[in-house]
């Protein structure tokens, strides 16, 4: 079961950057659109630790990023997009994430 | 590593002669590189001829994988399709095995393979902000300016800059895509066919889509190409 359907607005948690998450900083706090599942991987808190059979896995999700909201000094056009992933852990709604 | 030869100039003795030096200092992640690699090779994880052996693979593969794939999508409608759905598994057809690209174990990182499309309304370009990834057995070896903080950092920040640099002009009405490849997938862009390519052979077409318009950072050009056959080009038939 996944969380988070496509089209559904997300914001990316701003967690502690202590270990290894492949969640960029660029992107904390950050709110984009779901536009893709894809399958259940192991997180990369545990496959870094070795556990790259026995980890957790979650959902990961594509999160669709207009630059605009990424970087408030964005230089090129409103259509700008980025595109990345993360798992579930790290996305909340983007309702929650407002308040 | 190196064998130390020693070089006596003509004339100089023996005795007087400067300390050789030898090449440029190894830098720390190569210290770190053989280290790892040496334990690696005491605890039986792969042998020295094993390394050999991937080296060799990963020093010789080049886009024409790529390459191919995007021609036959160009002129294969039913194989386009596939390739967008399974990029994975559509690999293989032009003879790119994904899973198992060396034939010696999968390497953890090559899972999940996905083109990406570009079309009137988007340019798509990659990137990986975190360390380098990169479709190796279907692009080779990345650029070394691929690999560089300064294209990483600012091709998420500053793409349209970073792409007039490489030379190429995105229109304002044109939706340029980054996808920073931080998880398992890795990516490759295919490229819009040109104009005036109609009745290209695969091969031909083949020779146009060079690693950096899979890249996203350039399109294909048939001007100084068209006039020239595949083979001049370092193309395959």
């Amino acid at each position: 079961m996944t969380r988070f359907e496509i089209g559904d607005r997300v914001t990316v948690r701003d967690a502690t950057t202590l270990f290894h998450t492949r969640t960029q900083a660029y992107t904390r706090g950050c709110t984009g659109v779901v536009v893709e599942h894809r399958p259940d991987w192991i997180i990369p808190e545990d496959e870094a630790w070795g556990r790259d059979r026995d980890g957790r896995t979650e959902p990961f999700y594509v999160v669709r990023f207009r630059q605009s909201e990424l970087w408030s000094d964005y230089t090129g056009f409103e259509i700008d997009t980025l595109e990345t992933e993360f798992s579930e852990r790290w996305l909340e709604p983007a309702e929650e994430a407002a308040t | 590593m190196g064998a130390h030869h020693h070089h006596h100039g003509n004339g100089h003795s023996h005795d007087d002669h400067e300390p050789i030096r030898e090449a440029p200092e190894i830098s720390e992640f190569e210290v770190l590189e053989l280290a790892v690699r040496e334990l690696s090779i005491e605890k039986g994880l792969f042998s020295a001829e094993d390394h050999r052996r991937f080296s060799e693979w990963a020093e010789n593969i080049g886009p024409a994988g790529g390459s191919r794939l995007v021609a036959k999508a160009w002129t294969d409608p039913e194989f386009k399709r596939r390739l967008l759905d399974d990029g994975t598994a559509t690999c293989a057809e032009v003879g790119i095995d994904w899973r198992d690209p060396t034939g010696k174990g999968t390497p953890s990182d090559y899972t999940y393979f996905y083109v990406l499309e570009n079309t009137p309304d988007v340019h798509n370009v990659i990137v990986c902000t975190l360390c380098s990834c990169y479709p190796r057995p279907v692009l080779g070896m990345s650029p070394d300016w691929y690999r560089t903080p300064n294209y990483r950092r600012r091709l998420v920040r500053r793409p349209r800059e970073v792409l007039a640099e490489f030379g190429l002009h995105v229109p304002p009405s044109v939706e340029v895509r980054v996808h920073d490849s931080n998880q398992k997938s890795r990516f490759m862009v295919m490229p819009m066919r040109p104009a005036g390519t109609d009745d290209w052979t695969e091969a031909e077409l083949a020779a146009i889509v060079t690693r950096d318009t899979m890249i996203g950072v350039a399109v294909p050009q048939v001007d100084w190409t068209a006039t020239r056959a595949p083979s001049e080009l370092g193309g395959h038939r």
